[in-house]
């Protein structure tokens, strides 16, 4: 994930690179060393002659199997004990002071609705540094509402609110057209983008207040 | 009409059957990857505009069925079809007429899939998944999507015959000392697969049912946003998709299992654990994995957690899977012919490709990957990779058994290396979008989209072109390869050591190619001209032929799996233009078919004229105490219970989301008395049973005859409840909140009892006629036994059925 060079990593971005770093170490471990022995027993084993070397002939070998089988059941449960320890960026907080905005999709676009009832299509604009709750639904069709750097997505389904929580630090550079339709909702999915602002806090109380 | 003709037309043979499987799949798999190379064409560039957004999404949706439904899934059911009964000692599958309806159901699904392209508006463009509601006509009209939706019911249709059929073969058609702890890997995982079909299906035909009511007769399963639609479309979508993946995956799992100790010379590495992790983790499992292609759509944090963990403990069985056959390895001496690098070449991007699925596996983690091409890379790392890669050693190791030729082997291995650099140049690139969506037709360049996109264009040229090899090598095989020897690889299976020849006698209508070459075979004169030939074939170790070669001949051919398809064909394909009037021109010829055909399978039954050679006693446990066709029954109504299973579980899903429902509808009383009649009927076919079972054929009939009257009440009722439900305002298009639901679920769902109830009617109808001619006795009257079992099938879902409509 990208984010600004001397700032804070978003709370849900710097969860998820911890998570998705420590299942790529182990994933791509455990597939080295499999793939690794198969090659390696395959070119140690090779057939040289006819009759270099007598058949085994033991027909069972599920002890090999039992210990591996243990080794990557220990990974597995401390990946999912990561997992559910990650599982704040999927529980949105209870927090009082947090920003609620609606999102509602369409065929084809974003409209986000804000807390003093005006909207937006295309644009999400947010204050920095402060808990933001999105109310996701769909008003036609499934859609996925995903801001990939952020580590954030959620279906828009007609008839179901969705959310989904993300915090911005100060100083966070956001890549433009952060946010993108993940679902196929027909002929205009692939230009199914809105872009993401993030306003200092007190620019968002001016837009706010001053309607 | 031409023997050749006639033979590829009305087959029944297994080899044949499996020849024709492997064949029309190769040719849909063909369509598929053009779809696929459309596809990376267009994405090879940023903002390219070879085809727009409406092509790309039919391109990239039928890429998807074909692929999974028309072509991976029954390239596997080909070598099933034939090479399971060889290695079990069978000579044919339990039920073969059964078998080619299967066939001819799965291609003329497919014929409708295709078809859809040349409709006005084109074909299906809402994704493989078919989310709703995207694909209801609201959002993806026209006519196309509704024959692919239709073709496949028909598709699915065909798999259940299939799995009835190929899992009553391997439990009851094993020569005797064939026991289980002696049976092959590959029909070992055929075995496993046909269970996970039997029991995913039935779901996929209730999915499709419910969308193409939708879009046919204008019921509102998906188009009532109150409902959450989508929801309901992802349970039972998900429910049969999951267990799909394995379904597909499996076979080729076998092949290798099968094939890796005949390559290494020595047995494969704990076999018992591999059987025991598969069967008793990994299929039940399968089907309790769906949500976790939910994990976005709001089901609650506990429930996320839940699959989440199922998911990362279906993956330990595969773990045994795959460090088996890595251990397998050891001390052996490995043999590097082109089946094994295709074998070891698909462990290996299965080891990739089920790495990537553990990722996936995490709800947090699919905050990001999920929609992504990082599920593209994964996916086909599996269905593609670890699925194709040992169908592909299964085509090397099996041709010589199949055409008596052998491949040229080092085209086999230039393929085999081209394949494997190609598939890697193609998906592997994948992985690293993870913020790039799937299915979107265009893109911007942005980051290193450009690159990535164009490698994996590159890899998907080099990728399809080394199955230009693969084609050029079976074609050399079949006309020019050299002759095998009879066990060329030294298995020590049965489909090579019982020498079963390459080439049968006429009498049992195989396809093998005569020393003049498969093309003089098939365009020349029939088998029976090769006398010295239909010598060749009195082999010991199989079972004898005694039958005489004409009797036989006639026996093994029959038309009527091929009428009927067509038949079922030309109904769907009219009924996708209702309310049109080609529609009732094309429903009407298609249903005058049917019903001509079920009538002459009747006609044809009642003269004996379809002979099954009788098997001599085998193995059967554990299945000894049970007839043949009763298996069959019990098999196939268990898939019944998921299809009524999933219908009723859509059914309650609807009750409890619809904020309003009709109450008082029902006539309560008259249902209550209905249902008597119907409990009744089961009741008086238990008589006839038991009047049977006593050798009385006068009392089966009146018990029969009473069974049947009480069944046609029952329908009269039905039929009158429905003309006042009807007239009280229960309509599709009824105005008031949760009537037109109501009404849809009503309609499908309790006609779909109905029809099975008038089913049974017509097979009494046909019950009756027989028993009247004296085929029933005391100790032969199986199939009043089965139908007995199919009534009081029918009864009992009607009990579950009341309630919930009637009552609730």
């Amino acid at each position: 994930m990208h984010t600004g060079l001397f700032s804070a990593l978003p709370p849900t971005t710097a969860t998820y690179d911890f998570l998705f770093n420590w299942y790529l170490f182990f994933g791509v471990g455990a597939a080295v060393v499999v793939i690794s022995l198969l090659t390696f027993f395959m070119i140690r084993y090779r057939a040289r002659g006819e009759a270099d070397r007598p058949i085994h002939h033991k027909t069972e070998g599920w002890k090999i199997v039992l210990v591996t089988v243990m080794i990557s059941l220990t990974i597995l449960t401390v990946a999912e004990y990561q997992t559910f320890a990650s599982f704040g960026n999927i529980e949105v907080p209870n927090d009082p002071n947090a920003v609620h905005i609606g999102v509602v999709a369409f065929q084809w676009g974003w409209n986000f609705t804000y807390p003093n009832g005006k909207y937006m299509l295309n644009n999400l604009t947010v204050p920095e540094g402060r808990t933001v709750i999105l109310n996701i639904t769909s008003k036609d069709v499934f859609h996925s509402f995903g801001i990939p750097f952020l580590a954030e997505k959620e279906d828009a389904i007609p008839g179901r609110v969705n959310q989904l929580w993300f915090e911005i630090p100060a100083g966070t550079q956001v890549p433009v057209d952060a946010i993108r339709c993940y679902e196929l909702c027909g002929v205009g999915h692939a230009f199914m983008i809105a872009n993401l602002t993030v306003v200092s806090q007190s620019s968002w109380d001016k837009w706010m207040g001053g309607g | 009409m031409q023997y050749w003709l006639r033979r590829w037309l009305f087959t029944t043979n297994h080899k044949d059957v499996g020849l024709l499987y492997f064949f029309t799949s190769l040719y849909f798999g063909i369509v598929g990857a053009i779809l696929a190379l459309l596809m990376r064409t267009q994405l090879s560039i940023p903002n390219n505009a070879l085809l727009s957004a409406i092509y790309y999404n039919q391109a990239v949706t039928m890429h998807g069925l074909i692929m999974v439904f028309w072509f991976l899934s029954p390239l596997g059911i080909a070598f099933a079809n034939y090479f399971v009964p060889l290695q079990i000692g069978a000579s044919d599958l339990a039920f073969p007429r059964l078998n080619a309806m299967s066939y001819w159901l799965f291609l003329s699904g497919g014929l409708l899939a295709v078809i859809s392209f040349f409709v006005p508006g084109g074909s299906a463009n809402a994704g493989w998944t078919t989310y709703q509601p995207l694909a209801t006509t609201t959002f993806e009209p026209g006519v196309g999507p509704t024959l692919v939706y239709l073709g496949l019911v028909l598709l699915a249709a065909s798999v259940t015959l299939g799995s009835v059929n190929i899992l009553v073969s391997i439990a009851w058609l094993r020569r005797a000392g064939m026991t289980l702890s002696k049976l092959p890997m590959f029909t070992w995982f055929i075995l496993f697969t046909i269970i996970a079909m039997l029991f995913a299906f039935p779901t996929l035909i209730a999915a499709f049912v419910l969308a193409s009511t939708d879009r046919i007769l204008g019921t509102v399963f998906f188009s009532t946003t109150s409902i959450q639609p989508s929801i309901l479309w992802d349970n039972l979508f998900w429910f049969f998709g999951h267990p799909e993946v394995y379904i597909v995956l499996l076979p080729s799992f076998g092949i290798i299992a099968n094939i890796l100790p005949v390559f290494t010379g020595r047995p494969l590495a704990a076999k018992n654990a591999i059987l025991v992790a598969t069967a008793l983790i990994v299929v039940p499992l399968s089907f309790g994995v769906w949500m976790h292609h939910m994990f976005l759509t709001g089901i609650p944090v506990s429930l996320q957690g839940a699959f989440s963990i199922a998911t990362i403990a279906i993956s330990i069985p595969f773990d045994v899977i795959t460090l088996s056959f890595v251990e397998s390895l050891i001390r052996g001496r490995v043999r590097f012919v082109t089946p094994m690098l295709f074998a070891l070449g698909g462990v290996v991007l299965f080891i990739i490709g089920g790495i990537m699925g553990v990722f996936l596996s995490s709800p947090v983690l699919d905050r990001v990957l999920r929609g992504s091409y990082f599920v593209v890379s994964h996916f086909h790392y599996v269905m593609v990779g670890a699925a194709i890669f040992g169908i592909f050693a299964g085509i090397y190791y099996w041709l010589p058994r199949m055409t008596g030729r052998m491949y040229n082997e080092r085209l086999g291995k230039i393929h085999f290396v081209i394949s494997f650099v190609g598939f890697n140049i193609l998906y592997f690139p994948m992985s690293f979008l993870f913020d790039m969506p799937r299915r979107v037709f265009t893109y911007q360049n942005i980051g290193n989209w450009a690159m990535l996109n164009g490698l994996a264009s590159v890899g998907a040229f080099v990728f399809a072109g080394a199955q230009i090899i693969l084609a050029a090598n079976l074609l050399h095989t079949w006309f020019r390869g050299p002759i095998a020897p009879a066990n060329p690889w030294a298995s020590e299976d049965l489909e090579w050591t019982s020498s079963v020849p390459h080439i049968t006698p006429a009498a049992e209508m195989d396809v093998s190619p005569p020393p003049g070459g498969w093309i003089g075979q098939l365009v020349g004169p029939p088998l029976a001209a090769y006398p010295a030939l239909a010598a060749h074939s009195a082999i010991s170790g199989t079972p004898s032929h005694s039958l005489d070669a004409a009797e036989a001949h006639a026996g093994h051919l029959s038309t009527r799996p091929i009428e009927l398809s067509v038949g079922a064909m030309v109904f769907l394909f009219g009924a996708a233009f209702y309310p049109a009037m080609l529609s009732y021109a094309a429903m009407g010829i298609g249903g005058i078919i049917v019903v001509y055909t079920l009538i002459g399978w009747a006609r044809d039954d009642l003269a004996e004229k379809f002979v099954v050679p009788s098997e001599p006693e085998g193995d059967r446990w554990p299945f000894s105490a049970v007839p043949k066709l009763k298996l069959g029954m019990w098999v196939f109504l268990s898939s019944e219970v998921v299809l009524f299973g999933s219908f009723l579980g859509a059914y309650i899903f609807i009750r409890a989301a619809s904020p309003a429902w009709p109450t008082g509808i029902h006539d309560i009383p008259l249902g209550t008395l209905n249902t008597l009649v119907l409990v009744s009927s089961g009741f008086t076919m238990v008589m006839g049973l038991q009047a049977i079972r006593a050798g009385n054929q006068s009392g089966l009939l009146k018990w029969l005859a009473g069974t049947f009257v009480l069944g046609a009440i029952f329908m009269g009722v039905k039929v009158s409840e429905w003309i006042n439900l009807g007239a009280s305002g229960l309509t599709l298009s009824a105005a008031v909140p949760g009537w037109s639901l109501a009404a849809s679920a009503y309609y499908v769902i309790v006609g779909l009892h109905g029809a099975h109830v008038t089913a049974g009617l017509l097979m009494m109808i046909y019950l009756m006629k027989k028993t009247s001619s004296g085929a029933y006795t005391r100790d032969s009257h199986e199939a009043i036994e089965n139908f007995g079992l199919y009534w009081a099938f029918v009864d009992i879902v009607w009990c579950f059925v009341f309630p919930l409509f009637y009552l609730l």
